[in-house]
């Protein structure tokens, strides 16, 4: 404390360098913009990332792209749908919440399936012999096939499985469930905002 | 037993949204989920036709599961993750191995199914390389910098030495150690 | 209500820490002395304020009060109390409290130390102090209150994360953390040296202590976080290359390369420029360490939840990023070098090439870590970088790296002569070949014999610069070996003390080695009486023993071991904890029998009908407690380097004078 208030300790010594006043060389310029540059470069990924990892684009506009080929071998692609209500439900065998729900959209299926709605069930990470064993435990008849290389989850952004998203008519999604539906009054809730108009 | 909602929701703080559970969370909620239920999957397994496992033993399918990561999980080998899924991939694993495919075959089979991120590294084509190159890059860059750097040093140096003769007289190599070592801990004392 | 006062501390704190970044860095601007005292009165006050909240949600946490949400989520009655207390760290917002009271004990400890030491630079030392504290305390305030209440109290909470009930998982992070924080100081020495145009040499040998004590810290959480890896996550591993390992890691990079390249600085007056930027190198991975774990860019199972604390930590990266380069650019023109690199054959030029390594090893490290993220922003696939890319790239930088930490002693300062080489290199060459020769016969593999060969090579050069250096004083002072090695110790403990460091990283080199290379494992299912032989070993299963505690059950499955003899060496328990919290969640305990040479590891996978059969995964992991004996030795060594020296050191060594003095 006393020291600090000599004032002698605290001047600075008078041979201090001033500022250079030589123009900068070309080549520091150079270095200096790269070494601003490449962290600026990082950083404007990772603010991408923190982007695409809040904002919840999923639930306005149009359904992403979604084609696939079931395990019994018939090409689904979403575009011939236009015109019916889509439920896609993304599962997995080994996903055990995703039974919970399993026996539901079997018989809300077999209700629903001449009103103009269709369900399409994509096998997230999963293994062929485990899948076909699930879909025959609960004899499940909708349309089902793996998601190779899980690029129509990835392309849904799903947060895991189960991860249901309600596709309405036209082609946009009206809902994304995540977890389980609960019952079948939540089940028709949604439904009923994708049913097609006409009826 | 709970609804799967509002379980990820009590994990979570209260105030973080549903649909903000990033996707670790999901999965590590159904790593849970999928431990020690492994009952309900040989029971399923069986009544599909599949080849006969029995004659391939844990240490076989170990042996390729080592080479793979689990997809669901972050820097966990296959052989080691005890997520359901990873227990069907062993399964899997141990089918092929029966039916005779090696491991080169089996490896392409994952890749065909969950994609590159199986192989716990970046395949080595199209954007990929870059994972792979840059580092090396990085490296020859730095180390051709290095060198030039420390050349130029030298020349600068052998300048001075030119200019001014008194000051080039280097220590002898002859030294002492001893010497050396006392003055250098001299100047502690 | 006590805890509407504890947030109220934090908003108080947080007034207080901006005032004294005002303060100090006006202080310090216009060489006012009352403003200076109150920069330094600031830094004392926001401790006090932290502390004062800190201590106040470790209340809450010890007499369960779930009204908070941070309590509720992380803790609950049945929770032993040394695991309530720990549980300050086991969140999101309680370790964004812990971070910043250790900083505030930090500083507080730096402005005591150094306040009449450093007076020119310690108004921007406090002023930088403070704005990190003011950044961890804006994060408190507006992103994650650890003082949150619900608007009921609810009758238990809801557990701690079983995977941090654990001894190693309580003070690995506490480690970790005073590694993180402590970096902090040498960065803010060295903007304050930038600000005051004090960029002599007395700042740097302050900054070098004050980066050894935090690297000290960050090397041993590092091991201890690989040391809860082994023990609780029954892979046979340490080390998965992890991003949230890989976060800890690349300061410990930096501030290795720092910790080498500020020696010449000292001894050669180079390097002035690119030390300033490793400092802020490291300072600016402790950041975003900080940040990738919380905010959800780069998935790990370490991570915390995701919330809002993301664009803070983005804005206060650009922050340090574009302050710091201003800052350098500006003052560039002191940052001159005031002498040359005379030669290649030089030590100077061996500390190059380790920091050359160094930073590519940083690079690669970085760059693997995000780049699943850049492939996924620019191709939209999913990659994963794992063990097997880093493994591959950094492996044999790491060799290299090994080599030259046994060539750089070996070579003198400036210059070393062909007769010097030769006197040199002979028998720690010597030691690396035979060592190598031996290795090639017990493996196959030529790598771990390469290694080997390299570990042994480093070992040489530092036992040869013992010995010499105790003949050199039994000679000239009639000392005994063992008051030679304390003298040596005493007066010379940056550079034994350095070297003692070097023979612990040997010896860790060693541990991954046998634990890489020679490892051997087996899975198997046993009923009671049957046993398994792996590696000169005989494992017998016993029986299923369980042991009910507070808040889980333990399940173990006993094993005799027998070694190849047939007599029995030990008996060991692999567990599984259920908790009751989180019975879907089971957590793993190896047994384990470690031996200097090898560990006889078992994993409990699972069990049938009460234990009738159990099925494990058993590992003989060759080596690895050198790992942790290594660890131990690291930081002996950096006690020695680190500890004041007995008597001051006079002044810088002139330029000329250096020539004679610092040569050997």
């Amino acid at each position: 404390m006393t020291e600090m208030s000599d004032p002698v300790s605290v001047s600075l010594p008078d041979a201090l360098p001033e500022a250079d006043t030589t123009p900068t060389p070309r080549s520091v310029l150079v270095w200096r913009a790269i070494f601003v540059l490449v962290p600026l470069v990082f950083i404007v990924f990772l603010a991408l990332r923190l982007g695409t990892a809040k904002t919840e684009h999923r639930a306005e506009g149009l359904a992403p792209h979604l084609e696939f080929t079931t395990f019994d071998g018939e090409t689904i692609n979403l575009d011939d749908l236009r015109g019916k209500g889509v439920m896609v439900n993304f599962w997995a065998s080994w996903c055990d919440p995703c039974r919970e729900e399993a026996a539901l959209l079997e018989s809300t299926w077999r209700r629903e399936k001449d009103n103009g709605i269709i369900f399409l069930g994509l096998d997230y990470l999963d293994q062929e012999p485990a899948a076909k064993a699930y879909l025959a435990e609960y004899d499940i008849t909708y349309p089902n096939g793996p998601d190779l290389r899980s690029q129509v989850a990835r392309r849904y952004g799903i947060s895991g499985v189960p991860e249901t998203f309600f596709i309405d008519p036209e082609g946009k999604i009206v809902d994304i469930v995540v977890g389980p539906i609960a019952n079948q009054a939540q089940m028709n809730s949604y439904l009923d905002k994708i049913r097609p108009k006409e009826k | 037993m709970p609804t799967y909602a509002k379980r990820l929701a009590s994990r979570e703080n209260s105030s973080v949204r549903i649909r903000s559970v990033p996707l670790i969370r999901v999965l590590l909620f159904l790593i849970l989920l999928a431990l020690f239920t492994g009952a309900t999957l040989t029971q399923a397994l069986a009544q599909t036709p599949t080849p006969d496992t029995s004659a391939i033993s844990a240490d076989q399918v170990n042996e390729v599961a080592r080479g793979l990561w689990c997809p669901l999980c972050s820097g966990v080998r296959l052989d080691a993750c005890e997520l359901k899924a990873c227990e069907q991939m062993k399964e899997m694993i141990a089918i092929k191995l029966a039916e005779g495919a090696n491991d080169e075959e089996i490896r392409a089979y994952f890749l065909e199914q969950y994609g590159p991120q199986v192989f716990g590294e970046p395949p080595r084509e199209g954007f990929n390389w870059l994972a792979w190159i840059l580092p090396v890059i990085g490296l020859l860059g730095g180390g051709v910098f290095v060198w030039f750097g420390i050349r130029r040093m030298t020349s600068q140096q052998a300048a001075v030495i030119a200019s001014t003769p008194a000051q080039a007289s280097l220590p002898s190599q002859s030294d002492n150690y001893s010497q050396k070592l006392e003055q250098e801990l001299s100047r502690y004392d | 209500m006590l805890f509407n006062i504890g947030f109220l501390i934090l908003v108080t704190a947080l007034v207080l820490a901006g005032f004294g970044v005002v303060l100090g860095f006006a202080g310090g601007q216009q060489r006012n002395q009352r403003l200076v005292q109150s920069s330094f009165h600031a830094v004392y006050a926001v401790a006090g304020l932290v502390a004062i909240a800190a201590v106040m949600l470790w209340y809450g946490l010890l007499t369960d009060q779930f009204q908070l949400t941070y309590v509720w989520n992380h803790s609950e009655r049945a929770l032993p109390s040394f695991y309530k207390f720990s549980a300050l760290w086991g969140g999101q917002a309680g370790s964004l409290l812990f971070w910043t009271l250790l900083l505030s004990i930090y500083s507080v400890i730096v402005a005591a130390v150094n306040r009449r030491r450093h007076q020119m630079l310690m108004p921007y030392v406090n002023a930088m102090l403070l704005v990190t504290s003011l950044f961890f305390l804006v994060l408190l305030v507006f992103a994650a209150n650890p003082f949150k209440q619900a608007a009921f109290v609810p009758a238990d909470g809801q557990g701690l994360n079983p995977l941090l009930q654990n001894y190693w998982m309580v003070i690995h992070p506490v480690m970790l953390y005073l590694g993180y924080v402590g970096l902090a100081i040498p960065f803010a020495f060295a903007v304050g040296a930038l600000i005051s145009k004090r960029v002599g040499n007395e700042w740097v040998r302050t900054v070098r202590r004050w980066t050894l004590i935090p690297w000290m810290f960050l090397s041993a959480g590092i091991l201890m976080g690989s040391q809860w890896a082994y023990m609780e996550l029954g892979w046979g591993g340490y080390w998965a290359w992890d991003p949230v390992e890989n976060a800890s890691f690349l300061p410990w990079l930096t501030g290795t390369a720092f910790l080498h390249s500020i020696i010449i600085q000292e001894q050669r007056g180079v390097m002035k420029v690119w030390n300033v930027v490793l400092i802020w190198l490291t300072y600016f991975l402790v950041i975003l360490g900080t940040f990738t774990t919380r905010s959800g860019v780069l998935e790990s199972v370490h991570s915390f939840a995701l919330s809002d604390v993301g664009p803070l930590f983005l804005g206060f990266l650009i922050l340090i990023l574009f302050g710091f380069l201003w800052l350098l650019f500006k003052r560039l023109y002191l940052l001159k070098d005031e002498q040359y690199i005379d030669s290649y054959s030089s030590r100077e030029a061996a500390f190059l090439g380790n920091n050359w390594l160094f930073t590519s090893i940083t690079f690669a490290t970085l760059w693997g870590t995000f780049f699943p993220m850049f492939s996924e922003i620019l191709t939209g696939e999913r990659i994963s970088v794992a063990a097997p890319f880093f493994n591959k790239v950094n492996g044999p930088l790491f060799l290299l790296l090994f080599l030259l930490m046994g060539i750089g002693p070996l070579l003198g300062w400036r210059r070393t002569g062909v007769q010097a080489l030769r006197q040199q290199f002979t028998w720690p060459l010597i030691a690396g070949v035979a060592m190598g020769v031996v290795a090639i016969f017990f493996s196959t593999n030529p790598w771990p014999s390469v290694g080997l060969a390299v570990c042994a090579f480093a070992t040489a050069t530092i036992v040869q610069e013992f010995v010499r250096g105790v003949l050199a004083r039994r000679v000239s002072n009639d000392e005994n070996v063992l008051v030679a090695m304390g003298s040596l110790m005493r007066r010379n403990g940056r550079r034994y003390g350095g070297y003692i460091v070097h023979l612990g990283m040997v010896m860790i080199a060693v541990a991954i080695i046998g634990n890489e290379f020679f490892q051997q494992t087996t899975n198997v299912t046993l009923t009671p009486g049957e046993h398994v032989t792996l590696g000169g070993y005989d494992l017998t299963y016993v029986a299923l023993e369980t042991n009910q505690e507070a808040n889980r059950t333990e399940i173990g499955a006993r094993m005799i071991i027998h070694d190849s003899s047939g007599k029995m060496v030990g008996s060991i328990l692999p567990r599984r904890n259920l908790y009751i919290k989180t019975p879907d969640m089971p957590t793993s305990e190896v047994g384990l029998r470690m031996t200097l040479l090898e560990d006889v590891y078992v994993v409990l996978n699972g069990w049938e009908n009460g234990g009738a059969t159990a099925t494990f995964t058993v590992f003989v992991n060759p080596l690895t407690i050198w790992m942790w004996i290594g660890g131990l030795v690291l930081v002996l060594g950096t006690l020695i380097a680190s500890w004041p020296h007995p008597v001051k050191r006079t002044t810088n060594v002139p330029a000329g004078a250096a020539v004679a003095a610092a040569g050997d």
